[in-house]
């Protein structure tokens, strides 16, 4: 019998609401928004409440996917790099860094995410740089 | 007053009299709900007061119904308030917890805390630590009813069509179980769609909770609207007491009205 | 209906807008009885304040509901 309350932040968006991930013997159960936390203050939106759904759910990608000959294929994390790679050298080489966007997401850290902008300004040299949190 | 509860606590786990007592604790600087297991570990117990009484306070008997499901065979002691007593004897009732397996510690709340909750019973029948604090006279449902309908439909409906559909009143009540919700049923609310259907979708879900809510508050808290719902609630309450002389968990063998058949008055 | 009609009250909606009875198939008179005096309840109220709560385009939508 373990039963867990995890204080963490919700990943869906920039705001950083506190909440706590209730679990019992490992499994989570649900989630309960932080009532002493200064940011919501005991309050979450509809995909913070449910935020503990997508980490057991069966539709959850845990592997990269490639499309080749039209079908999304699930790869591993080296061949995925290797192929990222590869081709943003051969597009960056052909038409110059404009051609390439650059989409960040809200679910990393702030250091993740300078360090994309970064590796698109410094790097590619494009700021087409965007983010999953325009809401 | 905590210290009487962690030594009632205590002596309940080194008896064996309950495998685990669900209360609150303060850790990395905030309140969150936690499973005591152990009587020489209660370092940490809180009651939920942080700047002022009450003020963090969380649905344990939802987490008690969780616990109790994944282990029928075990007794659970839960820190409850006047609501959560009440809620409790209402999940009795609905057979949603076993009241053989169920102890609750009592808190008695202070009189400021009942007078904003205009609380109908501020202390539990479990009192362990605090105060019988009288339960104060009820004003804020006679104000509301001071507007005329025109003043009352221009309130509530600035209000309804504040609501974001988090459904985060429904998520945080410690006395909503179903698994099919009537909020969720698409013959009556459109999904994903905003503004909500007014005053249908919070209508709903206060005639759905007139014989269960406990009048706990814990919706009001959580609403990111700060729609006052705990008003409308109180409202609902009010007329299952005038109608029918029901208040929702104020009596541990209650039945409610709602579930019983018969001529109409 | 004890309860909701008072809660329609509550937050400000006439309750003599919301009717429910139980009327036989086979008594065809007292339907139209009943339609009539719940018309001649509702014409002196007028239309409900909810429709200007609505939306655009969904107006069509209340009306046949």
């Amino acid at each position: 019998m373990e039963y867990k309350t995890t204080l963490t932040t919700c990943t869906y968006c920039g705001c950083g609401c506190n909440l706590y991930l209730e679990s019992l013997d490992g499994k989570l159960t649900r989630t309960i928004p932080c009532k002493t936390s200064p940011v919501n203050e005991g309050k979450l939106c509809i995909k913070g409440w449910n935020v503990h759904q997508f980490v057991q759910s069966d539709k959850r990608l845990k592997k990269p996917l490639v499309r080749k000959d039209g079908e999304l294929v699930e790869v591993e994390w080296d061949e995925a790099v290797a192929f990222t790679a590869d081709r943003l050298k051969t597009i960056h080489g052909k038409t110059g860094g404009d051609s390439i966007g650059f989409f960040a997401s809200a679910k990393v850290t702030n250091e993740e995410n300078f360090l994309m902008q970064k590796f698109a300004r410094a790097g590619v040299g494009t700021n087409n740089v965007d983010h999953c949190a325009r809401l | 007053m905590i210290d009487q509860i962690k030594a009632h606590v205590a002596t309940l786990l080194r008896d064996k009299k309950i495998a685990g007592f669900l209360g609150l604790i303060e850790k990395n600087g905030h309140v969150a709900p936690h499973l005591f297991r152990d009587a020489d570990a209660l370092d940490g117990f809180c009651l939920g007061d942080r700047h002022a009484a009450g003020d963090a306070r969380y649905p344990l008997n939802k987490t008690l119904g969780t616990i109790a499901r994944a282990y029928p065979d075990d007794t659970f002691g839960v820190l409850v308030r006047g609501c959560d007593e009440r809620g409790l004897y209402g999940l009795f009732r609905l057979n949603q917890l076993d009241k053989k397996r169920v102890v609750p510690v009592g808190l008695g709340c202070p009189g400021d805390l009942a007078l904003a909750c205009e609380c109908k019973k501020p202390f539990p029948d479990s009192l362990v630590a605090g105060d019988q604090t009288p339960a104060p006279a009820p004003a804020q449902v006679a104000d509301m009813e001071n507007n005329d309908l025109a003043e009352r439909f221009d309130f509530w409906t600035g209000q309804f069509l504040k609501c974001v559909k988090c459904y985060g009143c429904r998520d945080v009540c410690p006395m909503c179980f179903c698994k099919e919700c009537s909020l969720e049923c698409e013959d009556l609310i459109t999904k994903g769609d905003l503004p909500v259907e007014i005053p249908v979708f919070h209508l709903t879900r206060a005639m759905h909770m007139a014989d269960r809510c406990v009048d706990c508050g814990l919706c009001d808290e959580a609403c990111p609207s700060d729609i006052p719902l705990r008003l409308l609630y109180k409202k609902t309450a009010g007329i299952m007491d005038t109608e029918f002389g029901f208040t929702s968990g104020l009596n541990k063998n209650e039945r409610s009205p709602l579930s019983q058949m018969g001529p109409s008055k | 209906m004890t309860v909701l009609s008072q809660m329609l009250e509550f937050t400000g909606i006439e309750k003599e807008r919301l009717r429910a009875r139980w009327v036989s198939s086979a008594e065809a008179p007292e339907f139209v009885e009943e339609v009539n005096d719940f018309i001649n309840t509702l014409t002196p109220l007028g239309p409900s304040p909810l429709k200007a709560t609505l939306p655009a385009g969904k107006d069509e939508k209340a009306e046949t509901a």
